[in-house]
């Protein structure tokens, strides 16, 4: 493991360019220099830099007492109005609010007053100076500048319209909750604590982007997570120098092990059941704001084939899935090619009853068996596409043309043999029953080269292929685990537990490839069902809880 | 060091079961039922024990200069030239052995799978994946064969009990026709000793325990030659010896006699798969081996400007080393000297070497203990 890190770093250190130049925006502007805390300059500056956008909203007012000059500055659509109203604007503007205190407000001690009695706030700060505060406001904070002070009251006041929390489209699941994050990062951040009730876990801020400074959060549990994974994580988050981040997507390219592999080295997950389950497993989650896709950190291959619904099903079901999503990986990857090798190269492996129909069936096909794969597996792909991007009304009408061409009109035709069709329609279904895209994907780009290598030298060139693969994936590692652990480079026990799922109670301890802090998961007696004494008081209490929720 | 990574004594117990069974078990069958006919397999558990023997010398002398391979620690014991001469007769063993098996491998797929095909094709096809593996380095090979292994093992258990129907023991009946010299003469065939476990004396110093290696070498030669003496079982109690002698790569014959109720035939393909797979793994191995040596004796800093000159030349060497596969046969199906030397006899020498310089540097201190107490 530590052999795998000093690697590991080493490759960063190469790798990754220098100094993490978080300042440089800041450094380029220098924009303290001619910020002052006379208010109408101020102003002036604020309209300088955010320009004649319309959206910025300014208000300028005095206290009641009209002993001090103020500015409301906040981004309309991002703040909720009625608590800007209410609680800042209406308290500073009533008389009875500002005059029932005893110090009467006055310039010196506006700030003061302000912020301890006057504004009714639950979230509020300050910030040093105007470059400070135009960060907050351009995330959806209210900022009160008091004429002749340097400091901003911030008051937190973020409230947009948000997608409410809907059932994830991409990991529909049979049994399971149905929640899935959505874009805002609160609502997501509520969601995990919501399962997970521990004062151990960490929502650790970072911001990347220097145009989108998009919020990023990686979440732990702070005394199970392998520290040098969540080290080099932060490492690798914080030497993003770049000007957007949209989307998960560009946090995994600018932090992932290998950037030229056809494989995903991180796990991407919509469920929060999923991202939660990782968390606990002592990986790590990093959360991007205006996406509902989290990262999951470590990933191994073998994420890929496990989906969370196999820890809701009895054990038996997981373990016949589990093997079935194996076996559909490996048919995904290689099927068409070994088609192609053995109609080309091996047909004495086939029984001859059916070598025979096959061979009379291509009867009349003027193609190639690589052909014929290459344009069919090539005619699938178009329509899987297609269907992908076309609005559903138009999607069937994709469905019923593609069904026609593949299923009928291409063998009538003569154009491509049944039997082509068989394997090219076995392997897409196979395609779509990898729980993960993105991996599904990878395997499918594979499959040409594959195709080709079967063509050329038969079994052996689908070997050959093969094997080229296992390099890549061997070499592979993703944050200091091998990418094949646990079957590679594991304990005997994380090597079982990749296929079969224990029942829960025999589950004991995390994976061991993670190196964690605690290994241990779970009391050792779970499966006698005997209540530990020391743990019995406890429970009830528990048990009281709940009923005194219910009633 | 020119290999950073680290592998576990149970991956290196994994590479070595790869590297004594990849060719073994398709070759040795026919080896050695042709010299000793049903006592074959007996010659398979002889050659375990010189197999053991071999190991032990190089694990003791892994232990007695840790942190050093065979290519450092010759140099150290026998001054460096000499060091350096008998380090590159072992790369050149190691390299050896990889031509033979690249030519195997490319007669067996010529012969049996694609007679058009040219064997350079073969030849060079693997080299190639094997230096892109050796290129990768010690730990991606030592994780790639962890996943290979499963698919070899498990490919070799399913056909042996496929075929168990048609077992029968009277075949290997009756044993020891031969007499204990024949055997032991067979044993010393370098397929049949298992004597792979000589390479664990280059890989020794890169294991997270070395102190594990003897275990480790131990269990790989005990499975792996089980493995080997009960596939020769299970194909003399199929086809009888006489039978066997006529056939050039029984394994496969067994194969494709395998037929379970007409659905479960046609295995051959399988036999090709686990055979380039193994194939696969013992080429890179020994290339790694050797490619290793020749950096480590010329004093390189890295394994990368060795590994396709070498690779080059065991290609050529594969192609010019036989005419062709019946000269290949005999040529390893005899017990030779050279071998001999290289697996048993320059590793017992240099471990009388080390012994004699341990009681020599040993008493010095003694002596010099006893005149303090004086």
């Amino acid at each position: 493991m530590t052999s795998a890190f000093s690697f590991l770093k080493k490759l960063n250190l190469l790798g990754k360019k220098s100094v993490p130049a978080k300042n440089k925006p800041a450094a380029e502007k220098k924009p303290e220099n001619d910020d002052s805390p006379i208010l109408s300059e101020r102003l002036a500056l604020i309209k300088k830099r955010l320009g004649e956008s319309n959206d910025v909203v300014i208000r300028e007012f005095n206290s009641s007492n009209d002993n001090v000059k103020l500015a409301l500055l906040f981004i309309d659509g991002l703040v909720d109005k009625k608590m800007v109203n209410d609680n800042i604007l209406q308290p500073i503007l009533s008389n009875t609010i500002v005059n029932q205190y005893t110090e009467k407000l006055t310039p010196e001690n506006a700030l003061e007053l302000l912020q301890k009695h006057i504004t009714s706030m639950s979230e509020l700060s300050l910030a040093p100076n105007l470059t400070q505060a135009l960060k907050r406001v351009l995330s959806g904070d209210t900022a009160v500048i008091i004429d002749n002070e340097q400091q901003i009251i911030i008051c937190g006041t973020r409230m947009w319209e948000k997608r409410t929390v809907a059932e994830p489209e991409t990991e529909a699941a049979v049994r399971g909750p149905r929640e899935g994050f959505t874009e805002t990062m609160r609502i997501n951040t509520s969601l995990l604590r919501r399962r997970i009730k521990h004062e151990n876990l960490r929502f650790e801020t970072m911001k990347a982007g220097r145009r989108t400074a998009t919020d990023i959060n990686l979440v732990y549990i702070n005394d199970i997570v392998n520290k040098d994974v969540l080290e080099e994580l932060r490492r690798r988050i914080a030497a993003i120098d770049t000007d957007a981040i949209l989307e998960s997507g560009y946090i995994e390219e600018f932090i992932e092990d290998a950037p030229f592999s056809f494989f995903p080295q991180i796990e991407h997950t919509e469920r929060v059941d999923k991202a939660a389950a990782a968390i606990l497993e002592g990986r790590i989650l990093v959360m991007t704001d205006n996406t509902p896709f989290m990262l999951i950190i470590p990933t191994s291959f073998f994420q890929f084939i496990q989906a969370s619904e196999d820890y809701y099903e009895r054990p038996f079901v997981a373990l016949f899935l589990r093997v079935l999503r194996l076996f559909v990986l490996n048919v995904a990857l290689i099927l068409p090619a070994t088609y192609v090798a053995v109609i080309s190269f091996h047909q004495e492996m086939l029984p001859t009853s059916l070598l025979l129909n096959i061979a009379a069936a291509r009867e009349g096909i003027p193609f190639p068996a690589v052909a014929e794969a290459l344009l069919m597996e090539g005619t699938f792909e178009v329509l899987r596409e297609a269907g992908v991007r076309l609005p559903k009304t138009v999607g069937q009408a994709v469905s019923i043309v593609g069904g026609l061409v593949i299923g009928d009109a291409a063998i009538r035709a003569g154009l491509v043999s049944p039997g082509m069709v068989i394997i090219v329609s076995a392997t897409a279904i196979s395609t779509f029953a990898i729980p993960a895209f993105n991996a599904s994907i990878a395997l499918r780009i594979l499959r040409f080269p594959l195709i080709i290598l079967g063509s050329v030298m038969g079994l052996y060139g689908v070997i050959f292929g093969l094997i080229i693969i296992l390099i890549h994936l061997a070499g592979l590692q993703s944050f200091g685990v091998p990418y094949l652990a646990p079957l590679v480079h594991g304990t005997i026990r994380d090597m079982f537990k990749s296929i079969i799922r224990p029942p829960l109670w025999m589950s004991r301890r995390r994976p061991d490839m993670l190196n964690l802090q605690q290994q241990q998961r779970q009391a050792t007696n779970v499966g006698k069902r005997q209540v530990p004494p020391d743990k019995r008081e406890l429970s009830h209490e528990k048990m009281e809880e709940n009923n005194a929720g219910k009633r | 060091m020119l290999e950073k990574g680290k592998i576990s004594p149970r991956q290196s117990s994994l590479l070595l079961i790869m590297a004594l069974i990849a060719t073994s078990i398709l070759l040795v069958p026919a080896i050695t039922v042709q010299q000793l006919k049903q006592d074959a397999w007996l010659a398979v558990l002889m050659g375990t024990l010189w197999g053991l023997v071999t190991l032990y010398i190089v694990c003791w002398l892994g232990s007695k200069h840790p942190g050093q391979n065979i290519y450092e620690y010759t140099q150290t014991l026998l001054g460096k030239w000499p060091g350096k001469i008998v380090g590159l007769i072992y790369a050149w063993t190691f390299l050896r052995i990889v031509a033979i098996v690249i030519r195997e491998f490319g007669d067996f797929m010529t012969t049996s799978f694609m007679p058009n095909t040219p064997l350079s094709v073969f030849s060079i096809s693997l080299i190639f994946l094997a230096a892109w593996a050796v290129l990768a380095g010690l730990e991606v090979l030592a994780r790639m064969n962890e996943f290979i292994i499963i698919l070899v093992i498990s490919s070799l258990f399913f056909i042996l009990s496929l075929s168990l129907n048609n077992w029968d023991l009277t075949r290997i009946q009756p044993m020891f026709t031969n007499s204990l010299l024949s055997i032991i003469k067979v044993s010393f065939i370098p397929e049949v000793w298992a004597a792979d476990s000589i390479t664990l004396a280059v890989i020794i110093p890169f294991l997270t325990r070395p102190r594990q290696a003897f275990a480790a070498g131990t269990i790989a030669t005990l499975f792996a030659q089980g493995l080997l003496a009960t596939g020769i079982i299970a194909v003399l109690a199929i086809f009888g010896p006489f039978l066997l002698q006529i056939t050039r790569f029984p394994i496969l014959t067994f194969v494709r006699a395998i037929n379970v109720g007409q659905i479960l035939s046609r295995f051959e393909v399988l036999v090709m798969v686990v055979w380039v797979a193994g194939v696969f793994i013992k080429a890179s191995y020994y290339l790694y081996c050797a490619c290793l040596g020749l950096a480590q004796i010329t004093g390189l800093k890295e394994i990368r400007p060795v590994v396709l000159p070498l690779g080059t030349v065991a290609i050529i060497w594969s192609f010019s080393m036989f005419e062709n596969i019946g000269e290949l046969e005999t040529a390893v199906s005899n017990p030779r000297l050279a071998p001999l030397l290289q697996y048993l006899g320059i590793p017992l020498f240099l471990l009388i070497v080390t012994w004699l310089k341990e009681k020599f540097d040993k008493n010095k201190p003694r002596r010099r203990r006893n005149e303090k107490a004086n």
